[in-house]
């Protein structure tokens, strides 16, 4: 497992290749777009989606926990699919070991109620201010502070010599902020249209590589 | 009454029309009515529809002399199109009327009003018309036992057709229904000549089974002059080595169509179409009302209304794609021309068949090669209809996504109990070698969703009631399943409407996903603006621009054929020893074979040529095997697969039906590729197996396989239906499937289906023994070669690599938006 450092705003950070971001002077491991629920959503509609998804989610956060170790987690948005089902039960248990201190900030996908989550210690924000960072689910510009977002689900399409094309998912980052892939198991990415000088960070299995952009 | 008394009232009624019957129509009539089951080989516009329903008729007719009429369903004909269920149901009526017999006929198909089905359940009509999705959809619906059981007898038209198809399989599980509950009913196909009768026969009426005994092949043989003649250039120096359009032939097209009453110009795909049309249109308007277009995607009031001016020779000429292929018999057509090879000898010559109907007339059909090399296909085809070589349909074997879907079916009808079901299942030649074990996994994948009972699941879709019946209680899954029975083909397709109101067809979601509000496009012959796209609809403003973007339909390529690449490579073998006179396509192609030799071979028999070259783009590798494109995208695939195992090296694969290129960053060391023994058949399918494509390929037809079993959900086209939270791509699930659960019956049936059906796995067997035969000739060539254009050029590429993706990320870059 290979992490990249990066500096934002004279700030180290961390990008862990299973989709995870951890922010070093405050301990505040960043993650993007679970997806907790999906899986059993569709099963719940007849659709055989299988079960082992689910658990993969569960082993990549707590890979990602052993690894870094945060003191917080913040969650940026989409952290369930949909409404309650089986899959809640499980992460109630999940995080009921978890030491962690832990944030959501609601995404457009959250619709279970800031109680349910107050309940198990997680804290509910619609948008939440660090330091000179803003962290929000939609990507957002605001003056003076740099954006830390998912939502949108970033992949980047590679173009190699003998027509040969990859796309993967990706970290990134423009001049109004800092995209996270979905860390979820059952997700699925947007293929984003680079501009000259944005940067992004290629998820590719065990690595996060740095992407050269050409005309 | 007894059977020749029967057969006479029809007789006379034939000579009535001023028709006699032919002797297959008497053979049929008489075998239908001794109680045989059979198929009918027979073209149509032959009178393929009275053989069959005048001895329903008359069986009935019988009957009703014995005892009064029974109300309810006596009779279904199955059609592929519901295009054509109004002409068949006005040939049975014209029937009945002139017999005056009290049964009334019906149609029932995805056309068919809500009220008017509201009403056929309440009272069945005593014939009925429809198509394989809608029985299955009478299946869906409670009670249909009731409703079918007077059935006397069941027709499937048109069996070629849905035979090397899903389609096909639904039908032969409905038929196995259907056989359990109506012992005494008929079962009747009517096939276009195919290769494989016989076989076609087995599959229908169910392999080894009691039906299949008491059956009767009956050919109509009727046969028919038909004439193949090549628009040539009148000189080859301006004729293109590559490409699809033909539009360089335009005006050499224009006189054939003015010197006939009506022309239909077949297209191979709807792009093509719409091009064709639109140049034909700018070059003559002139022509403007007297040609029209014809094709799937257009809406079906402007197809019907094409169809009937061909019938009222209002019409010119038509361009048109397949969809012209089936059914509906056009007297009026004079001519037909051919654009592009048509892939297959069969395919050809039933649209050869669509002009001169008259009995005796000659069929002409003109065949105009889109690029040089295609005027060898051209010298092949004429060779194939002289011969009446005719290639096999291949049926599918253990499609457990339509055995998903059919007991879905039955569960959400009346329910189901397993053992009851298993042996009419297994009694099909579809599922003939489906195990007990494989059975269990598809319950307990309706009923679990997985294999093992899992802590936290809230699977749902079939229950297993207390006594075993399998049902479905939730009326959400029921509606999802009955809106999705139709759905076969499967790319999202959203309806294209002007903004001020007026549908003018359909179109594929992944076209419309690269445009822009604004962008020009053409579509159902005119260019239009795109204003937006709003829920599954796309929303578009005449436009005044002159160029615009065509849409190239998915579906649009096919192979050939295996006996169209053997008559293909004999031909191309005759280039340098022609057998007697040389024919005018080969004189015509002497050009290019000279410029050909210069640079490389032209193959002979012993031969197999390879290419090598190097261009800006890479350096590449060319093969002609001539085996046709699905062939040649396994080839291609395993060659590169093999070479990759010697170094790192990364391939993009491009192929036709002539041959195909390994290109690559780095230079292949050729003298090693032969050392290797690469085209050896030892250890073909695992190596097949891991080369990436073979993935890629199984990707796709997950697609049709998670739509038919119902995994993903695509909607209903032209209604909106709030399901988003349950839309995933297919792609995705692809995906998981692989990750977590490989051993899914359905993952793997996208793979053993790339192997059967698009890898032709047989075919590619044969090719490699037959390649292990040639001398393998080696030509480095300064810059590509004629035969090399048409492949190195093509922009639809596979891929494959044995680098790690990392190693080939470094070097790649992505591209900024300028």
């Amino acid at each position: 497992m290979k992490t990249r450092a990066i500096q934002i705003e004279h700030q180290n950070f961390q990008l862990h290749p299973r989709g995870a971001v951890y922010w070093e002077a405050q301990q505040i491991l960043l993650i993007a777009d679970v997806h907790f629920g999906k899986v059993m959503h569709f099963r719940k509609h007849g659709s055989a989606v299988p079960m082992e998804a689910i658990y993969e989610n569960f082993k990549n956060l707590n890979q990602v926990l052993d690894y870094f170790r945060p003191k917080r987690v913040i969650f940026l948005g989409d952290l369930f699919h949909s409404y309650q089902n089986m899959e809640w039960d499980l992460f109630r248990e999940w995080i009921k070991e978890r030491q962690e201190a832990y944030m959501l900030i609601v995404g457009n996908h959250d619709v279970i109620a800031a109680e349910q989550y107050e309940a198990l210690g997680v804290n509910v924000e619609e948008e939440y201010t660090l330091d000179s960072f803003f962290l929000t689910h939609h990507p957002e510009t605001k003056e003076g502070v740099f954006n830390i977002a998912g939502h949108l689900h970033p992949g980047v399409r590679f173009y190699g010599m003998g027509k040969q094309k990859i796309s993967v998912s990706c970290f990134y980052q423009n001049e109004n902020g800092l995209i996270l892939p979905a860390f979820g198991a059952f997700t699925g990415k947007h293929l984003m249209v680079p501009k000259s000088g944005d940067q992004i960070f290629a998820v590719v299995g065990d690595e996060v590589i740095p992407v050269q952009l050409s005309p | 009454m007894n059977r020749k008394e029967l057969e006479a009232i029809a007789r006379d009624w034939f000579y009535e029309q001023g028709w006699k019957p032919f002797p297959f129509q008497r053979k049929v009539w008489t075998a239908f009515l001794q109680g045989k089951n059979g198929l009918l080989n027979a073209p149509t516009g032959s009178g393929k529809t009275y053989a069959l329903w005048v001895p329903i008729v008359l069986f009935h007719l019988q009957k009703l002399k014995k005892d009064n009429k029974k109300k309810g369903l006596k009779a279904i004909w199955i059609t592929p199109l519901r295009a054509l269920s109004v002409e068949i149901k006005q040939s049975a009526e014209r029937f009945l009327k002139d017999l005056d017999l009290p049964f009334t006929v019906g149609i029932r198909t995805g056309d068919t009003s809500q009220k008017e089905r509201a009403a056929q359940k309440r009272s069945m009509p005593d014939l009925l018309i429809t198509t394989p999705e809608s029985l299955q959809l009478l299946l869906a619906s409670k009670n249909y036992q009731n409703t079918c059981k007077d059935l006397s007898a069941i027709v499937v038209d048109e069996w070629h057709e849905l035979l090397g198809s899903k389609r096909g399989v639904q039908m032969e599980l409905a038929l196995s229904r259907l056989k359990a509950i109506t012992p005494g009913m008929r079962i009747w196909g009517i096939s276009a000549t195919i290769g494989n009768l016989d076989q076609a026969r087995e599959v229908l009426l169910g392999k080894g089974s009691r039906a299949y005994h008491n059956s009767v092949l009956v050919k109509a043989n009727l046969r028919k002059k038909i004439t193949v003649r090549s628009i040539i250039p009148k000189t080859m120096d301006t004729f293109p080595w590559r490409g699809h359009l033909g539009l360089h032939l335009l005006e050499e097209v224009v006189s054939i169509i003015r010197k006939s009453k009506t022309t239909l110009l077949f297209t191979n795909t709807r792009a093509q179409c719409e091009i064709w049309f639109q140049k034909l249109l700018s070059a003559h308007p002139e022509f403007a009302g007297e040609i029209a277009m014809h094709h799937g995607s257009i809406n079906k009031e402007t197809r019907i209304w094409v169809e009937q001016a061909i019938r009222n020779e209002s019409l010119k000429a038509v361009v048109c794609t397949s969809s012209l292929d089936l059914g509906v018999d056009f007297a009026p057509v004079e001519t037909i021309i051919q654009i592009g090879g048509p892939k297959g000898v069969a395919r050809f010559l039933q649209r050869a068949g669509r002009s001169g109907h008259r009995p005796g007339e000659e069929s002409v059909i003109y065949f105009l090669p889109t690029h040089a090399i295609e005027l060898v296909e051209a010298a092949a085809l004429k060779k194939a209809v002289k011969h009446q070589v005719i290639e096999d349909r291949i049926p599918y074997i253990n499609s457990f996504d339509v055995l998903v879907q059919y007991l879905t079916t039955l569960a959400v009808s009346d329910g189901f109990y397993p053992d009851e079901i298993f042996p009419e299942v297994v009694s099909t030649f579809c599922y003939q070698s489906m195990t007990r074990e494989q059975y269990q996994w598809i319950l307990n994948f309706l009923t679990r969703g997985s294999q093992s009972l899992q802590a936290y699941d809230e699977y749902k879709k079939v229950e297993i009631e207390d006594d075993g019946l399998f049902k479905v209680h939730s009326r959400a899954v029921a509606m999802r399943h009955r809106l999705q029975i139709g759905t076969i083909v499967s790319d999202a397709v959203l309806s294209v409407k002007y903004v001020k109101g007026g549908y003018l067809g359909s179109i594929e979601e992944w076209f419309v996903s690269k445009l822009k509000p604004g962008d020009v496009f053409t579509f159902a012959g005119r260019n239009l603006e795109l204003f937006r796209i709003k829920q599954m609809q796309v929303l578009v403003k005449k436009s005044r621009q002159r160029t615009a973007k065509v849409p190239s339909w998915m579906g649009g390529r096919m192979s050939f054929s295996s006996e169209m690449s053997d008559l293909l490579r004999e031909q191309l073998y005759e280039a340098d020893h022609p057998e007697g006179r040389p024919s005018a396509e080969m004189k015509a192609l002497s050009a290019i074979f000279e410029r050909q030799r210069r640079e490389s071979i032209v193959p002979g028999k012993d031969e197999f040529l390879m290419e090598s070259f190097k261009t800006r783009e890479g350096y590449h590798l060319l093969f002609y095997p001539f085996e046709g494109r699905f062939v040649h995208e396994a080839l291609g695939s395993l060659l590169a697969y093999r070479l990759s195992l010697l170094s790192p090296i990364s391939f993009s694969i491009a192929f036709n039906d002539y041959g195909f290129e390994l290109l690559s960053d780095q230079e292949v060391d050729v003298e090693r590729l032969l050392d290797n023994d690469l085209f050896s058949t030892d250890y073909l399918k695992s190596d097949l197996e891991k080369s990436l494509n073979a993935s890629e390929m199984a990707r796709r037809k997950f697609r049709d396989i998670a739509v038919i079993s119902g995994m993903v959900f695509t909607g209903y086209p032209n209604k909106l239906i709030k399901s988003k939270h349950l839309q995933s791509s297919s792609q995705l699930l692809f995906e998981v499937f692989k990750d977590y659960e490989p051993d899914n019956l359905l993952f793997q049936q996208s793979f053993i289906e790339t192997f059967q059906h698009q890898l032709e796995e047989g075919r590619l067997q044969l090719a490699l023994e037959r390649i292990q035969q040639q001398q393998i000739i080696w030509r480095p060539c300064n810059k590509p070669t004629p035969f090399s254009f048409p492949i190195i050029t093509d922009r639809l590429r596979a891929k494959l690599s044995s680098e790690k993706l990392a190693d080939r990320i470094k070097r790649m870059t992505a591209q900024y938006d300028k």
